[in-house]
This record gives C-alpha cells, structure tokens and sequence, in this order.
C-alpha cells in the first residue's frame, strides 16, 4: 500500500500547510484582494457622480431605479 | 446642495454638534477607566503574566472569555442587519446604523484581548511571519480580519450619503475640522441617480457577502476550541452553537445600544415600538435555538461518560463551576419569561391585585433574603446520618417560589412596557452569554487530559483590563455617535416615503372560496 506522503500532489498539499510564512501571505493576499475591491467599488460609486446628469437627489426610492 | 427635513436635522444632526456638561463627564470617566486599564497593562507587560492567575494548565482565562464574547457581540451588527437588509425588511432602516457601530468596536475591542492575553505582545506578528496554513490560529487571524475589513466597508458605504448631508447642512456654529471631515468622507457624493444606483449595487452586494463571512467568522473561533482534544470541547456541534450564541449575544447588545441612543438622542419617533416587537420575536427564537444547543452540548458529554471529559461537566453541574453555570441557565430563563411570558397574559390580568409591582418588590425582596440567607456560613451538623434535604435546599425552593411570584406578578406590567422588558430580556442575554463563554473555556482549561487539575482564579489585573475593555467600547461608542448621525438619514427619508406610498394603496379583500348555493342545493363552484 502506497502511503499518501509518496504522491508528488500530496506532497505538495503537506508543504502548502505546513510552511511557516505561507499563512502570513495568506492573510496579506486577502487584505490586498479586499482592500483592493473596496477601492475599486467606492472609485465606481465616485466615479458615478462624474455622469452628465443634473438632477441630484438626497435619498432615492425604488421608483429612481425605474427613472 | 442636498436637502435634509427639518425633523431629522433637527433630532439626528444638530445633537452630533452639542456637547453638554453630561457627555464630557461620561467621556472623561470612560478616559479614566481606560487608562487605569492602560496602566495596567502596562505593569502586566513590565511583571509578566504571573500577575494574571492564569497559570499551567489554565493558558486561557477572562482575557479569552472576553475574545469571544466580544466577535459574538460583533454579530449584531453585521449579521443582523445584513439579513434584514437583503430580506428587505422596511423596520430595520432606524437600527442597521447602531447595529453596524456594534460590529465595528465590537471588534477592535475583541482583537485587543489577544494582545491582552499574550505574555510577550512583541510576538503578535509571529502569528503571521511563522504562520502556517494547519493552524486554526491562522484561520482565526484570516476570519477576524477579513470580517473587520467587510463591516468596515459595510459600515461606511450607507455613511457616505449621510456625510454629504452633514456637509451640505453643516451648522454655522460647527468647527471648522467637522466641515473637512464629512467633505473627505463624502468622496465629493452628489446624489445624482447613477451614483444612488451605484452605491445600493454595492451595498446589496456587501449585504450578501457579509452573513457567509460572519458566520465563518465565529465557526473559526469556535474551531480554535474544537480542534484541539481538550475534555469537552472537542465537538462537531461547537461551530453552529457558537454561531448562534454569537447571533443571540449580537441581538442583546443591540437592543441594550439602541435603547441608550434612543433615549439620549430622543429618537422615540424613529426607534418605535415596532422595532422592539419585531426585534423581541428574533431575540425569542434565538433563545430557544440557544437552550437547545446548550442542552445537546451537555447531554452528549453526559452520555459519552468519559473519563476526562466527564470532570468538566461535573465541575459546570455541581462542582465549582456551577454557580455560573446555574447562574446563565437562570438569566436565560427570566429573558425567556420577560419575552414570551407577557405576551401570553391576559389583559383583565391588570385588574387583580396579585398582578401590581408592589407584589413582584415584595417577592423580590422575599426570594433575595431567602438566597441570602441560604449562603450565610452555617455551622456543619455533627450527626452520623444523611439528611435527604439541607436547609439550604429548603432555602433555595423558597427562593425559587417567590422568584416565581415575582415573574407572574410582574407580567401584566412588562407587557405594557415593551421597551423596558426587552431590555431587561437582553440584559440577561448578555450577561448569561458571557458567563457561557465563561464556563465554556475555564472547567475545561483546569481539567486537562493529561496533567494535574488546577484551580484559576482571575486577578485583580484581568479584572481592570475588562473593566476597561467595557469602558474602551462605551468610548468608542460615544465618539463614533458623536461624529455621525446614530440613524441612516437618508434611509429614514427613503423609508418615509415608501410608508406613505404604501399607505395610499387600497389592498381589496381576497377572493372568497365559500361555495355559493343556489336553489335546490346546487353548489355553483
């Protein structure tokens, strides 16, 4: 019986979790990817009030949706 | 220029630009506390944990309990008004604000106990240079900050049009910083129809991400206990039964918060009534929900008869753990009562005498003298039989008994008074919850599998740190309301509007089903 540690796949999942520091970049890869669509949604939002409309409203309803 | 109603500028945005004598008051006490705390935590950083009475094998203590509790509480805001949000629930729009300040401090307060709890706080960052991927510690560090960072945005999406609103209608007399404050936080907002439609997108959509990570969040956390083979906490139902204590716990704040900000912001007109009931039902079946799991959290170590794992239990049911643990079944017995209870009383309940508070003071009173009197020091009877019953068993069924009466005296007035029984109810909730992370954490770090049991005995210096940890989110609390509006502005315009739309409609009677007779009998359909 093949022990599981011998595939090269399994190996390779063994030194994903077991490697000091890996986990750390886990953590800084995911403040990155959500600082980084946080950003990206607000700069949407800001960018939104660039359109070429005059109207401006100070809370909307369902029905501006439909406008 | 946006417009704001003279009603809301006047009750949600002037008091943001007045400070009496009452607010500096409570900041410098809150200030005081906190630097107590500062101080001591500096003396344990200076003297080592041997000032805490955390020791082998008890590692985990107060600190720990107040991690937890604090995620938990955490949850009110997110979750709760992340479900209401996406489920499009019209009552939730006065409360998702003060939900989501809870989420935010909530968290900051609770990432400082492991700063608190670890001996050398130089080598907190060790959790992310040597971090490892196998490490729940890990996952907890992934969970906790990415939660942070989502209720940090979700928090500040619906602000941004409040900022706008703050900074069009500034008051004249406001200072000068208050103006570049709400411009930088209000990225230039228009309020033209594409950024509306832009920023409900995004919230929606936070919305939805939000209730996966906040669950994930305090899975994780109860993942750190779960893992390991510690006596009683190495169980599969640990994840959902700390997320529903989180929830539960979360609610509890929540009414506790929104009833202070109600009452000093004078928000009676926006925080009703019907928040409280809609609220209550919510808080009702997650009672429920909680007793179930605490139940089957306790039956299986019961049934498994364990060697090691049996102790711990023993030590919450009749050891010396039990106090608290009795203690939280009782707190989450008297928030099931003054929730459910009331609702059931007949009204023509006012009209009979046993039914006044004078009652319910004087059964009060009686049941308090009797547990008084049960924990007096008594003197040990020499006598060489067992007797069946002690007298403090007697005490305690008396005390029990006008407990009981108080609880039935009190009810025709709890109903009238939902606001003060639902607060009362989380109270309770929110006391028992932290004595469950209590006795969750302690009976089992001092009953190890392997070594010699210990005692743990919190210190002096875990007590301040939690006072002050309190104290820090009280501050926290005050300046954020201090700085912005407790009630979304532009969520309450947006709601008033649609209530009055909604109440124009004229919604006809259904279709009757009843067949229509005819002559001879005949049924037409």
């Amino acid at each position: 019986m093949r022990f599981p540690l011998d595939n090269p796949i399994f190996q390779f999942f063994f030194w994903l979790v077991d490697t000091p520091g890996l986990g750390g970049l886990f953590v800084g890869l995911i403040v990155v990817v959500f600082v980084s669509v946080a950003g990206s949604a607000l700069r949407w939002i800001v960018r939104g009030g660039q359109a070429d409309e005059s109207e401006t409203y100070a809370y909307p309803t369902p029905a501006l949706h439909e406008h | 220029m946006l417009k704001v109603e003279a009603q809301d500028r006047e009750t949600l945005m002037e008091p943001l630009f007045r400070a009496g004598s009452g607010f500096y008051a409570l900041a410098l006490l809150l200030l005081a506390v906190i630097g107590w705390g500062g101080f001591v935590y500096l003396r344990q950083i200076t003297d080592g944990l041997g000032v805490t009475g955390m020791q082998r094998p008890a590692y985990w203590g107060v600190y720990m309990v107040n991690f937890v509790f604090f995620i938990g509480i955490s949850h009110a805001g997110t979750l709760i008004s992340a479900i209401l949000r996406v489920t499009q629930a019209e009552w939730r729009r006065p409360i998702t604000r003060i939900a989501e300040a809870i989420t935010v401090v909530a968290l900051i307060v609770g990432t400082l106990q492991i700063l608190f709890d670890i001996g050398r706080p130089d080598r907190f960052l060790f959790v992310f240079v040597y971090g490892r991927l196998q490490s729940p510690l890990l996952w907890d560090a992934v969970s906790v900050t990415t939660y942070f960072l989502g209720s940090l945005t979700y928090f500040y999406l619906p602000l941004i049009p409040d900022m706008a609103l703050l900074r069009d209608n500034l008051p004249t007399s406001a200072p000068p910083w208050r103006l570049q404050l709400y411009r930088l936080l209000a990225l230039g907002w228009r309020g033209n129809r594409t950024q509306w439609l832009r920023l409900e997108r995004v919230i929606a959509a936070m919305a939805v991400i939000i209730i996966p990570i906040a669950v994930s969040v305090h899975t994780i956390i109860s993942w750190i206990l779960a893992t390991t083979v510690q006596p009683g906490w190495h169980s599969t139902v640990f994840g959902p039964y700390f997320v529903v204590g989180a929830i539960f716990s979360g609610i509890g704040a929540l009414f506790i918060a929104m009833t202070i900000m109600r009452s000093v912001f004078h928000l009676e007109a926006y925080i009703t009534e019907k928040q409280y009931r809609y609220l209550s039902y919510l808080l009702t079946t997650m009672t429920v929900i909680w007793f179930y799991f605490t139940y089957t959290e306790h039956l299986i170590l019961a049934a498994g008869q364990q060697e090691a794992e049996f102790p711990v239990l023993a030590s919450k049911l009749w050891g010396r753990y039990a106090p608290g643990f009795w203690f939280m079944v009782g707190l989450m017995v008297i928030a099931f009562w003054v929730l459910v209870l009331p609702g059931l009383s007949p009204e023509r309940w006012r009209r009979v005498r046993v039914f006044q508070p004078r009652f319910a003071l004087a059964s009060a009173v009686s049941a308090a003298i009797a547990v008084t009197l049960a924990f007096l020091p008594q003197a040990q009877p020499v006598t060489a039989g067992t007797g069946m019953v002690s007298g403090r068993t007697v005490l305690l069924m008396v005390a029990i008994v006008f407990a009981i009466g108080t609880g039935i005296s009190v009810l025709p007035w709890l109903k009238r008074h939902i606001v003060a029984s639902t607060v009362i109810a989380s109270v309770c909730v929110v006391v028992g919850m932290w004595l469950e992370r209590w006795t969750i954490i302690v009976p089992t770090m001092t009953h190890p599998r392997l070594i010699a049991w210990a005692g743990y005995k919190p210190t002096s210096t875990e007590w301040a740190l939690t006072v002050a940890s309190f104290a820090l989110f009280a501050f926290l609390f005050l300046i954020l309301f201090k700085l912005f509006p407790p009630v979304s502005v532009w969520e309450i315009a947006e709601g008033r509007v649609v209530d009055e739309a909604q109440a124009q409609l004229e919604v006809p009677l259904p279709e009757s089903s009843t067949p229509v007779r005819r002559g001879w009998g005949i049924a037409r359909r």
